[in-house]
């Protein structure tokens, strides 16, 4: 539905209760953008689905303070995702270095075993010692699927600035591959 | 190791996963929003951004020998573009509260959450006036359901210091605020709605609200011409535009509707012989990032506004709405 209809709720909220958005539409749109998103920041596993259904769970909640008019309903939801990685990795910080979580997987389900050797999970370990500027920008760019300029927009950073930094880290990533693979 | 070899690396989730979380979001939509809420922020706090940021002013200033108030009443619609890079600006300071320049707020009448009923007879019934219905269903659109939310009455108070603080937030120096300003209360009142939804098997959704005009009635002698020209700096036109389409616009008859430049375009329409606003969202905004694709179309008719939206073409989505009766 027009993300712009939403001039309305700016200008006529008050008048007219908010519409119902179509969630099941919304919901099968960003399920697999936010749930890729947190398989390239923890890998694979029920870690991932753990923190997708925080983020939706949280935006669920927060619907009614959704403000159609001001941002794109997928830039909200990013908003809130970031924030659940956040406190994701604060927490983990209590128990395990960054450095020790790169040479140990945090959690080791049998699924994360089974994909020990996988891509990702040999791409999670290298992204697991990258800055968290870099890791966080890979997966909105390849777990998301976000473009430079809305990854710009959620992160702050310049567009220009984004796509230097991507590619920087993937040129670095590529050859740490090389040399591991 | 290659780009595409990192975009190859997405998978989809789990079916099990997304339909257990589907559920359990399921549950939480069904749930009515928390009443605290609906009075700070749906009420309050929108009405904050929509007086300031929006237009200041509706129409129609009328003085009311009784209350010594100007009542402002809608009779027609103006879009007002206004860029991406503000939006976000706006939102920011939306969730720090700062677009908040009332000190004071009072809920006078709760309007409560949208109550569905049985039909649209029930809802005119509830709301108090002769609701319209669509002669026209494109797309094997079907009634879904109908709803009404009550009438709702708030004051809020202006904070002259607030409004300073939004425009230096803002970076708008040369901004003037009209003296006087401070404490006076601003009345707000919004009479029942009717909100009539459709939609097909597939993903065509259309929604018909119709309700009496809202008002909005101020202190008389306030500088209403002075204060739509802070609202349109706020919405970041140029201080030459903003004074030029403050003078030019018709405040009495006008509600001016901010319009994202970057994924809608705008146009003036006709329906049933009254002057129109249709606002069409594109698939993809200017960015290149996903947008919601659908229409709005705005109109008033004697003292009744009303808004058709949806996924739909703008041919049926017009056709739709020449078609309520």
């Amino acid at each position: 539905m027009a993300n712009d209809t939403m001039a309305i709720q700016r200008a006529w909220t008050w008048a007219i209760p908010a519409r119902e958005e179509d969630w099941d539409a919304l919901y099968a749109e960003q399920l697999p953008r936010i749930y890729n998103f947190f398989r390239f920041r923890v890998g694979d596993g029920p870690v991932a689905e753990d923190l997708t259904s925080v983020t939706f769970e949280k935006a669920w909640s927060a619907r009614h303070r959704y403000r159609r008019d001001l941002a794109a309903f997928n830039t909200w939801l990013f908003t809130i995702a970031r924030n659940v990685a956040v406190d994701h990795y604060r927490q983990q910080r209590r128990h395990v270095s960054l450095e020790q979580a790169a040479e140990v997987p945090a959690e080791t389900t049998p699924e994360d075993l089974a994909e020990l050797h996988s891509d990702l999970e040999h791409l999670a370990r290298r992204l697991a010692v990258l800055p968290e500027r870099e890791r966080e920008l890979l997966s909105l760019k390849y777990g998301a699927g976000l473009t430079n300029r809305a990854i710009a927009r959620l992160t702050g950073l310049g567009e220009s600035n984004v796509g230097t930094i991507l590619h920087r880290t993937i040129a670095g990533l590529r050859a740490g591959w090389k040399q591991g693979a | 190791m290659e780009d595409r070899f990192l975009n190859e690396l997405r998978r989809d989730p789990d079916p099990r996963f997304a339909r257990e979380l589907r559920a359990r979001l399921r549950a939480q939509e069904s749930k009515p929003p928390e009443r605290t809420r609906r009075l700070g922020g749906a009420l309050a706090g929108v009405l904050a951004a929509t007086l300031v940021a929006a237009a200041f002013a509706l129409p129609s200033v009328r003085a009311s020998a009784q209350a010594m108030l100007d009542l402002f009443r809608v009779r027609k619609f103006a879009a007002v573009p206004f860029d991406e890079a503000r939006a976000e600006k706006l939102h920011q300071l939306g969730s720090d509260n700062a677009l908040m320049v009332f000190d004071r707020h009072e809920t006078v009448l709760d309007p409560g959450a949208p109550q569905v009923v049985a039909s649209v007879e029930a809802a005119a019934a509830a709301a108090g006036f002769q609701a319209g219905r669509p002669g026209y269903l494109p797309g094997g659109l079907t009634a879904d359901t109908v709803r009404v939310q009550g009438a709702g009455e708030a004051r809020l108070s202006v904070s002259e210091a607030r409004l300073r603080a939004l425009l230096d937030a803002l970076d708008l120096r040369d901004v003037q605020v009209p003296a006087g300003l401070d404490g006076k209360v601003i009345e707000v009142r919004k009479p029942p709605v009717v909100i009539q939804q459709f939609r097909n098997t597939g993903r065509l959704r259309a929604t018909v609200v119709q309700s009496k005009s809202p008002e909005l009635a101020v202190p008389a002698g306030l500088d209403v011409e002075r204060l739509a020209e802070i609202g349109l700096r706020v919405l970041g036109l140029d201080p030459a535009e903003a004074g030029r389409l403050a003078r030019a616009t018709d405040w009495r008859s006008t509600l001016l509707v901010p319009v994202p430049i970057n994924a809608s375009t705008f146009r003036q329409v006709t329906v049933h012989g009254e002057q129109g606003l249709l606002i069409t969202t594109r698939g993809r905004d200017a960015d290149g990032d996903r947008r919601r694709e659908g229409s709005l179309v705005l109109w008033s008719e004697g003292d009744r506004v009303f808004a058709v939206l949806g996924n739909l073409a703008d041919k049926d989505l017009l056709q739709m709405a020449e078609s309520v009766r």
